[in-house]
């Protein structure tokens, strides 16, 4: 059977040529691997310069309480010292373990340590391996404990800081934290007892799957 | 539907809205020129008089499937930042089939019925009222469907991964299948307009 194309309609032109292109398609290779990635040295600077890819302790425990899912929080310290603690909702994915975990690069991603030097460090290996959305938590787990579980009313304080304990009062003990008094700091030992494992109104991590976002036809 | 843009804060929850806005009145127009706001030509698809909605879907899917390869062969679109609707197999089924029942019973589907009523149709008025009902009843009986919503999670997954074939060989059998299922509709329709015509006279 010769193939007359002027003969043929448009519909089957087309259908054609669909077919032409799946051809070379199952012999083409992968499509993820037409990917080239640059790193743009200046535009990292500007960003680290910026401080535009921080999350501050206070904001991430509001997006928790408030059960915001479009982030995958992600604790980078050894697995002993996640099964001791870690922030709700985290996922355990100690630094070399990183690149193959499966995270989306259009994935938004908030990373943290016991400090911020290994976040940091993470933060540049996914950047540089192009991923879009990469956030750290300042100041690590330390300011999550000082700021988040354990937070300080400073002695002689006024309103505004008294309204803001207040506000974080209420948050921390949905951590299980302990909010202080400066006065009562002083006397307190050094090492506050870590809240357990469970608390309430959060779902105990890992969750490897992201959540399910609405769409519709 | 604005991602990436959106995710990545280059605007935000305002013009994000504006934008969505934009965007589905595009899409409903196209869908209302195309004779979707009319429930009888819906309809056609289940009485095989009248594929138009089946062709338009497997020429949307096989269009944007060889753009998104090529694109991503080419380097010119980063495939792996398209977004991928997780997959929960069986309340999706369960929720496929929901739909496909309220198509059959109610002659539209959501966002045809969206178009019907922009041009003030009454049965989509009614439908579309049903719709909101639906929608109020699965929110507050939402607790006791939890469960069985988040069940059979199976992650981001791609017929690739699944079936451990290369992406390409897929690409070329949804487009085989594609074409052929284009080919069989065109000819169901003839048959069915046969039959109607012998039954006419």
């Amino acid at each position: 059977m010769k193939l007359n194309l002027k003969k043929m309609g448009r519909n089957a032109k087309l259908g054609l040529l669909a077919c032409l292109l799946g051809l070379i398609a199952a012999f083409a290779g992968n499509p993820y691997k037409g990917t080239r990635v640059t790193i743009d040295a200046t535009d990292l600077a500007g960003i680290v310069q910026r401080e535009v890819d921080h999350i501050n302790p206070v904001d991430l425990a509001d997006w928790i309480v408030k059960g915001q899912s479009d982030y995958r929080l992600i604790d980078l310290r050894s697995k002993a010292e996640y099964d001791q603690y870690h922030i709700p909702s985290a996922e355990s994915v100690p630094l070399a373990g990183l690149p193959d975990y499966g995270l989306g690069r259009s994935e938004k991603i908030v990373l943290y340590s016991e400090g911020g030097i290994h976040s940091a460090q993470a933060w540049f290996l996914l950047k540089a391996m192009d991923y879009k959305s990469v956030y750290m938590l300042r100041g690590g787990l330390d300011d999550w404990k000082d700021l988040v579980l354990f937070p300080v009313l400073p002695q002689n304080a006024n309103s505004e800081q008294l309204a803001a304990f207040t506000r974080m009062k209420e948050i921390s003990k949905f951590f299980g934290g302990t909010p202080r008094a400066e006065a009562k700091v002083k006397t307190d030992d050094a090492v506050l007892p870590l809240p357990k494992l469970q608390v309430p109104g959060t779902s105990p991590a890992p969750v490897t799957t992201p959540k399910k976002k609405k769409e519709g036809c | 539907m604005s991602a990436p843009l959106f995710k990545f804060g280059l605007f935000g929850d305002n013009i994000s809205l504006v934008l969505a806005f934009l965007i589905g009145i595009g899409f409903g127009f196209a869908l209302e020129r195309a004779g979707f706001g009319s429930a009888r030509k819906l309809m056609g698809q289940f009485y095989l008089t009248d594929l138009a909605v089946f062709k338009v879907m497997f020429t949307a899917i096989v269009t944007a499937m060889l753009g998104i390869f090529y694109l991503g062969w080419i380097g010119f679109l980063d495939v792996s930042l398209v977004y991928l609707t997780p997959t929960y197999l069986l309340p999706q089924i369960v929720g496929g089939l929901i739909l496909g029942i309220g198509f059959v019973i109610g002659g539209y589907c959501p966002g045809t019925a969206c178009v019907a009523v922009s041009t003030a149709r009454i049965d989509a008025i009614s439908f579309l009222a049903g719709v909101i009902a639906g929608i109020f009843v699965f929110g507050e009986a939402f607790p006791l469907l939890k469960q069985f919503y988040n069940a059979t999670p199976m992650g981001q997954i791609t017929l690739p991964d699944l079936l451990h074939i290369p992406y390409g060989v897929v690409v070329f059998v949804i487009v085989l299948v594609a074409v052929g299922g284009f080919a069989g509709a065109t000819w169901v329709e003839k048959a069915m307009a046969g039959r109607k015509g012998v039954q006419q006279s």
